[in-house]
């Protein structure tokens, strides 16, 4: 078992009135599982890959993340959890801006004390992979928007994690390129990277094993 | 081996925190360039403020013996007033050496002003009569002669390097003759040395040095011996290890030998002085040489702080302006596994950055600005190539460094990636107050700055136009150069000369004019054992008329009324308050003179404003006067002066004419001459020379302020383009979008003018207590200044806003 969550609230309090962002929601993720959430706007998604990827808390419930219960841990702990198992990809790609894609694909492995020569490997066998090996000097303005996805696929993949977590990675792509991101998830996924995607797309979850689908922060259990 | 590796993996980091920070800096031209240029102004202005200050705090220390040399001073006390001074009688050091065995050596400094005659002409030079110990106490350096015999004839001198270039050129000028007179004739004095030019930092500073065994050509017997006459400066060097708190219990006996009949106990107490503490011990009064308020350089400390901290939080404004295009790095970084600490070195490492690039460029601007800064000052400060400031610099680019990388770096690296990437970052209410009140604390600064600018020059202004109760206009001033009995004869028949001329409308002769203050101080005790001093000065017949000096009571001097010269005296009106006199005219003065007040004289500023007028004794004729005197005290050599009213009329034409009219009269003797007005206006040389560092620094505080306001302003237009966007659409015009931007800032300035006015008050209130005659500060002055303060930054803000509002809203809206 990868990941496992047992009636999980998260609410904000606004005023005397307590809103629920996140409703009992339980939750298994086996290893090697590519999983896609979907929802209307605003029914939670973002809030749950969050709470997954140990970026937000929650005020109930238990987390087991490899049979490490998340919520007994300390902030250190979770953050070397995380840091050492999961990447993130972003529908906004999130690249540094000031950064080439060699160094923004390089950055996770800088906070992790990897050595120089191990990294130059890494990145290299990354840009090779995404066939990016000739960008590897540009910044992100002038990649198009598909190629700054792969940059930031690559960036997330780059410390071997077991888990990726894709909050609506093709949001911003057009539908070519976004076949092509779910093919490269779909070759990761075989690879035995466990991914969870948050979508809009009907067409991006039927890449996945399986479809989870929220509304108001509960799981939609008529579906 | 651990250690290695994590050093290893330190400076990867490092190396990459340095190539993203250069990469921001570089991404953000202008923001860069306003927080560098801002720095390096502040830290140019630190690094020559450090240089004045410094050697200010070096005078003196030069002397390998500096810690164990010492000067003496001395308090007198009488019923009602004591009288300390740094110049001391002649005896006092041989009596010293002979009482005290713990002093080892004893130097005499003994100021005098020998003619010179050089190329057939006679100069006046300076020199100082010292004793052979000079070389064994102090370090000057001795280029040519003997440092243990240095005087091996009593007609021998020793000339600086400059003097001996102004007198033999460039020949060698040891072993040749000098014509000088010190005393009543002309003698040769023989050159056993050359030294070099005293050191800018000293407390002791000649053209030429005088064996002290000429004393007698200048002072008799009974004044060479005398207690309550003081004439030049005596130092003396203590042995290893001994201070002077552990002598003064020897002082009184050594006094009451000294003093026989008239010692009376604390009576006349003896003090030793740190060398090194002379220069800025307004305590004591000055000695031979100009000592330094050390006022001024805290305010010049001050002054350079402020601005600093002005360019500091200009970084920070702007650091924190800029927050939320860094916010998302800052959230990317964190989901990227970077810890905050890291994050906090990245930031500081920026900061470090452009505070290194501003320390070069602010080293740069003081090499090219120390030369206007040392005409300011007046000095001749020179770059130190040394440690200490590199170990400054060093230290000054730490400091900057963190106080203006510190804040941001924490506020930065605060950022919770879940709010930054979800892309709403409200622009918080909490970093608003501090970029407030930096904001707030620039402006105070720099108000504060303006209204000091303006108090000085009003004071300034003051000085300069303030009615001195005489006339000072059209006035040159020449001086006979010689002694009184001689001068007084040349000056007669120069002034019966210049009277022949038209474009001369009066000329009188008086033994100090207006271009010398003090005049000569006298003094004696009364009968109730009181001692009273007061001014004197003596002056021919038609000094009060022609000055336009007003006569209170009785008349003025007559020239046709013979008694005059030996029986009269006018006075002022400070000596009949002090005297306490009921209807003076045709008194005896009091005290041991022989004159009759024949008349009063309104209170006129014979001496410069800082101090009140005061009392003063005019005759005609000073033998008399000075015969009857215990204590004479005078700053000045007392060589008769011709006070010339030119009439209006070209100044080299008035020159000349005077000039023409000397060689008449003295063809073998220097033509000196001196404009009143000049030598009035070098009595304000500090305030003028604090005037004008007030009004560089505010214009200093004011741009770097504005530059920041500038950036702030764009920052925030930048971030609010949408609203104003959406505003336009919806029909604003651009000045209430104007009015929307500029009102948070105008309130702002009026509480920075708030915070500022008590201070600068405070500040101006404290500086102004030095003057006996000072303008009040007037309210006004402070609208003045918070007006202008706002106008400048509502131009700053209108000139960015009004760009902004008068773009095209669709462009802004569609950046999304
Ligand atoms: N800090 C917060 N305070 C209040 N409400 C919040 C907060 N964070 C999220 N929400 C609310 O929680 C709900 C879920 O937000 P979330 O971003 O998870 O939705 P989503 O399913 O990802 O929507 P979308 O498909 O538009 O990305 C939304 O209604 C949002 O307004
Ligand atoms: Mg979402």
């Amino acid at each position: 078992m990868l990941l496992e969550l047992k009636n999980i609230y998260k609410w904000v309090n606004s005023g005397s009135r307590r809103i629920f962002l996140l409703k009992d929601i339980n939750l298994e993720v086996k290893e090697g599982e590519f999983m896609s959430i979907m929802g209307p706007s605003g029914s939670g998604k973002s809030t749950l890959l969050n709470v997954i990827g140990m970026l937000d808390h929650f005020n109930e419930g238990t987390y087991n993340f490899l049979n490490e219960p998340v919520h007994e841990l300390k902030e250190k702990h979770r953050a070397n959890l995380y840091k050492e198992y999961i990447g993130f990809v972003f529908q906004a790609y999130h690249l540094i801006d000031e950064l080439t894609v060699y160094e923004n694909i390089e950055t996770p492995l800088l906070y992790k004390n990897v050595k120089s020569s191990e990294r130059k490997a890494l990145v290299a066998d990354m840009l090779d992979r995404f066939n990016i090996v000739g960008k590897k000097d540009l910044f992100p303005q002038q990649l198009s928007g598909g190629q700054q996805q792969l940059v930031g696929i690559a960036r997330a993949l780059i410390s071997k994690p077991k888990l990726i977590l894709a909050d609506e990675p093709t949001g911003n792509l057009n539908s070519k390129q976004s076949e092509e991101i779910m093919e490269l998830f779909k070759d990761l996924n075989n690879e035995g990277v466990t991914i969870i995607q948050a979508t809009h797309s009907e067409m991006n979850a039927s890449y996945g094993s399986r479809t989870i689908h929220l509304l108001d922060g509960m799981r939609n259990r008529t579906n | 081996m651990n250690d290695s590796i994590t050093f290893k993996k330190r400076t990867i980091m490092i190396r990459n925190y340095f190539k993203i920070a250069l990469r921001n800096l570089l991404h953000n031209k202008g923001y860069t360039a306003i927080k560098i240029l801002g720095l390096a102004v502040g830290i140019m202005c630190c690094i020559l403020i450090m240089l004045f200050v410094s050697s200010e705090w070096s005078f003196d220390k030069f002397h390998s013996n500096a810690d164990r040399i010492y000067r003496v001073w001395q308090d007198e006390k009488y019923e009602d007033q004591n009288f300390v001074n740094t110049i001391t009688p002649i005896i006092m050091g041989p009596t010293l050496e002979a009482n005290i065995p713990e002093v080892e050596g004893m130097c005499r400094i003994l100021r005098v002003n020998p003619t010179v005659t050089y190329t057939q002409k006679d100069f006046t030079d300076q020199a100082l009569m010292v004793d052979t110990t000079f070389f064994k106490l102090f370090d000057f350096k001795l280029l040519e002669g003997n440092r243990a015999n240095p005087f091996p004839q009593i007609n021998t001198v020793i000339l600086s390097k400059t003097t001996a270039k102004k007198y033999f050129g460039n020949a060698s000028a040891l072993g040749k003759n000098l014509e000088m007179q010190l005393g009543n004739e002309k003698e040769q004095f023989i050159v056993t040395g050359i030294i070099e030019d005293a050191p800018e930092p000293s407390s002791i500073q000649y053209n030429m040095l005088i064996s002290y065994a000429n004393v007698g050509k200048l002072f008799s017997e009974g004044l060479q011996k005398s207690w309550f006459n003081v004439f030049g400066e005596t130092y003396v060097m203590l042995r290893e290890g001994i201070l002077p708190e552990q002598l003064y219990p020897k002082f009184p006996d050594m006094m009451k030998q000294a003093l026989g009949e008239n010692y009376e106990p604390g009576g006349f107490e003896v003090y030793l002085q740190p060398i090194t503490e002379i220069h800025l011990d307004n305590n004591l009064p000055q000695g031979l040489q100009p000592i330094s308020n050390p006022k001024y350089s805290y305010i010049l400390a001050t002054i350079g702080i402020l601005i600093l901290l002005v360019a500091c939080a200009n970084f920070v404004i702007l650091a924190i302006g800029h927050s939320s295009s860094r916010a998302r790095e800052v959230g990317v970084r964190k989901v990227m596994g970077a810890e905050r600490h890291q994050l906090i070195y990245q930031f500081m490492g920026e900061a470090f950055i452009v505070t290194c690039a501003s320390m070069i460029l602010g080293i740069g601007f003081s090499l090219a600005l120390l030369k206007p800064f040392n005409s300011i000052i007046n000095r001749e400060l020179a770059f130190p190539l040394n440690i200490s400031f590199v170990i400054f610099c060093l230290l000054l680019v730490l400091i900057i460094a963190f106080i203006s990388g510190f804040y941001p770096a924490i506020f930065l690296s605060k950022f919770n990636p879940v709010v930054v990437l979800k892309g709403k970052l409200s622009s918080k209410k909490g970093s608003g107050f501090l970029r407030q009140g930096l904001v707030i604390g620039q402006f105070a600064a720099s108000i504060a700055m303006i209204i000091c600018t303006i108090v000085i020059g009003q004071q300034i202004d003051y000085f300069k136009n303030k009615d001195l109760g005489y006339n000072k206009e059209q006035i040159i001033v020449v001086s006979t150069n010689l002694n009184r009995i001689e001068g007084a004869v040349l000056a007669e028949r120069y002034r019966t000369e210049l009277l022949k001329h038209p474009e001369v409308s009066e000329a009188t002769v008086s033994l100090y004019s207006f271009a010398e203050s003090p005049w000569i101080t006298l003094g004696f005790t009364n009968e109730m054992k009181a001692y009273r001093s007061f001014q004197y000065n003596s002056v021919d017949a038609n000094f009060i008329e022609a000055m336009d000096i007003e006569v209170k009571e009785g008349r003025a001097f007559n020239e046709q009324i013979t008694s005059d010269v030996t029986n009269a005296a006018v006075v002022n009106e400070a000596f009949v308050e002090l005297f306490g006199l009921k209807d003076p005219i045709g008194k005896k003065l009091p005290g041991p003179f022989q004159q009759e007040i024949i008349g009063v004289v309104k209170d006129f500023n014979f001496q410069s404003l800082h101090t009140p007028v005061s009392p003063l004794l005019m005759t005609m004729k000073p033998d008399s006067v000075f015969r009857k005197t215990e204590n004479i005290g005078m700053a000045f050599a007392p060589q008769p002066r011709i006070s010339v009213r030119m009439e209006a009329g070209g100044l080299s034409n008035n020159i000349k004419v005077l000039e023409e009219a000397w060689k008449q009269v003295a063809p073998n003797q220097d033509f000196v001459n001196t404009f009143l007005d000049a030598s009035i206006e070098a009595q304000y040389k500090a305030e003028a020379r604090t005037s004008t560092i007030v009004k560089i620094a505010s214009g200093l505080s004011i741009f770097i302020a504005t530059m920041g306001l500038f950036g702030l302003v764009t920052l925030i237009l930048s971030r609010r383009k949408k609203e104003i966007g959406i505003r336009k659409v919806l029909g604003a015009k651009v000045i209430s979008i104007i009015k929307l931007i500029s009102m948070d800032f105008a309130l702002l300035i009026l509480i920075a003018s708030i915070i500022a006015f008590p201070l600068a008050w405070w500040f101006m209130n404290d500086w102004l207590q030095e003057f006996a005659y000072k303008v009040d500060i007037k309210w006004w002055v402070f609208v003045l200044a918070s007006v202008a303060a706002i106008v400048i930054a509502l131009i700053t803000i209108s000139v960015q806003t009004v760009k902004t509002a008068l773009s095209n809203p669709v462009n802004s809206l569609r950046t999304e």
